[in-house]
């Protein structure tokens, strides 16, 4: 194929998906070409302008096309509760997943000194501004139980102490429908220290 | 070359690839290593959870090239994981570690310190002396040993009751001057301290500050990122 320069550089291009590898590139490029131009027509439109036009919202920095993502914008949405998470798949995942009707502020990545990620890179500046000027009454830290994430939990818990706001911390523990017998020992043990009591 | 049931702490863990992990780790004999743990990113991966940093590990792997291949990581304990202040300082030596050690250059006496560090900082005690020693034999490790026994210039051994200004890569030298800023100056008792690992509290703060330009001075323009996360 390397006489053919454009559909080289198309399978290259698609290699920059996740999970995608030379010969799944190739396979998606060969089913365009050959199978289904007009989705891919529709593909590359739509590609190029979410690349332009989606940015970050100024309130939550979530992924939006707005100013503000919808989820800022309703004013039904209760501004007491504030959830924090690492990505905007998580925010997805909870609305999904659970009645949650406050807000959420997206960090698009979590405390991570050896990447190069600090408090800035994170737009806690931002938060802290927020927590400022409109402080709700209960920050829900959601990011995920790694050592990065207890550190960007641990951090967030202090912003909010600092401005009186009550923390709580997702649990973290056995899958539903789980047995313990085949959970891995730090999720026991995680789930084991922060038992409740019933 | 097969490496087995080798202690391990894993210093950082980034995406690789597809679904893998390169896994910088410290290693008891063969100092820092770089690791590719394949497919640890899938759902279904039995090293789920176990590759985080802080936590003793054997590690197994082979290695052909700079990067050794993963092949078992085995929890030998469960500690209390790090919490609060102590995760902040654990992720700094280990930002440390990396910005300071070269891969493959083994360090063994180095590795115990860290663990006694980790350990530490696992029970919440205020492990400021373990992380001031750390740093000393990390820098002592890279190459750059301190003079801690005798004055620069003179070689007369320091004296507890006397006090220095410590000019990097040279040693301390005697205070002459009285305009020598007194941010900068460190006493002999707290220089000797460091040296005999035997910190008193009274030192802490002249040595955490003597440390820090030490560190400033060898990494050059490209600060630390964990200092950010103490504010
Ligand atoms: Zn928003």
């Amino acid at each position: 194929m390397s006489s053919e320069p454009l559909l080289e550089q198309l399978i290259d291009s698609l290699r920059c998906l996740p999970g995608v590898g030379p010969k799944s590139a190739q396979r998606m490029a060969l089913h365009l070409l050959e199978r289904d131009r007009d989705g891919g027509k529709t593909l590359s439109a739509v590609l190029a302008e979410s690349m332009e036009r989606i940015g970050r919202c100024r309130e939550c920095r979530n992924l939006t096309e707005d100013e503000t993502c919808s989820i800022c914008a309703n004013e039904q949405r209760d501004r007491d509760q504030l959830c924090i998470v690492e990505s905007p798949s998580d925010v997805i995942a909870i609305e999904h997943a659970t009645g949650f009707r406050g807000r959420y502020f997206v960090l698009m990545g979590r405390l991570s000194p050896l990447d190069g990620i600090g408090p800035e890179e994170l737009g806690l500046e931002q938060l802290a501004e927020q927590l400022g000027q409109r402080p709700p009454q209960e920050m829900i830290i959601a990011t995920n139980p790694t050592v990065e994430g207890e550190a960007t939990a641990f951090y967030l818990q202090r912003m909010a102490q600092k401005h009186g706001i009550s923390v709580s911390r997702i649990a973290h523990g056995v899958p539903l429908g789980g047995e313990l017998e085949f959970t891995d020992q730090s999720t026991i043990a995680h789930a084991f220290s922060s038992r409740l009591a019933i | 070359m097969r490496v087995s049931l080798e202690p391990s702490y894993v210093l950082h863990a980034r995406p690789f690839q597809e679904s893998s992990l390169l896994i910088e780790a410290l290693s008891r004999s063969h100092g820092r290593v770089g690791l590719v743990a394949r497919g640890a990113r899938g759902v279904r991966s039995r090293w789920k959870g176990v590759l985080q940093p802080f936590r003793p590990l054997l590690l197994s792997w082979s290695q052909k090239g700079e990067l050794g291949t993963l092949t078992a990581a085995d929890q030998v304990a469960s500690p209390p994981p790090l919490a609060g202040e102590s995760l902040f300082c654990g992720l700094y030596a280990n930002e440390l570690t990396t910005r300071f050690l070269q891969r493959s250059d083994p360090h063994p006496g180095l590795f115990e310190r860290y663990r006694q560090l980790v350990a530490e900082l696992a029970v919440g005690d205020p492990a400021q002396p373990a992380l001031r020693i750390y740093e000393l034999q990390l820098l002592q490790a890279a190459g750059f040993g301190l003079q801690l026994e005798h004055e620069f210039g003179t070689s007369d051994p320091v004296r507890e009751d006397a006090w220095y200004r410590y000019v990097p890569e040279s040693g301390p030298k005697l205070r002459k001057y009285e305009e020598d800023r007194a941010g900068e100056l460190i006493s002999g008792a707290a220089l000797l301290g460091l040296k005999s690992g035997q910190i008193e509290d009274r030192h802490l703060k002249e040595l955490k500050a003597l440390m820090r330009r030490l560190i400033r001075f060898y990494l050059g323009d490209k600060p630390l990122k964990s200092q950010s996360l103490f504010h």
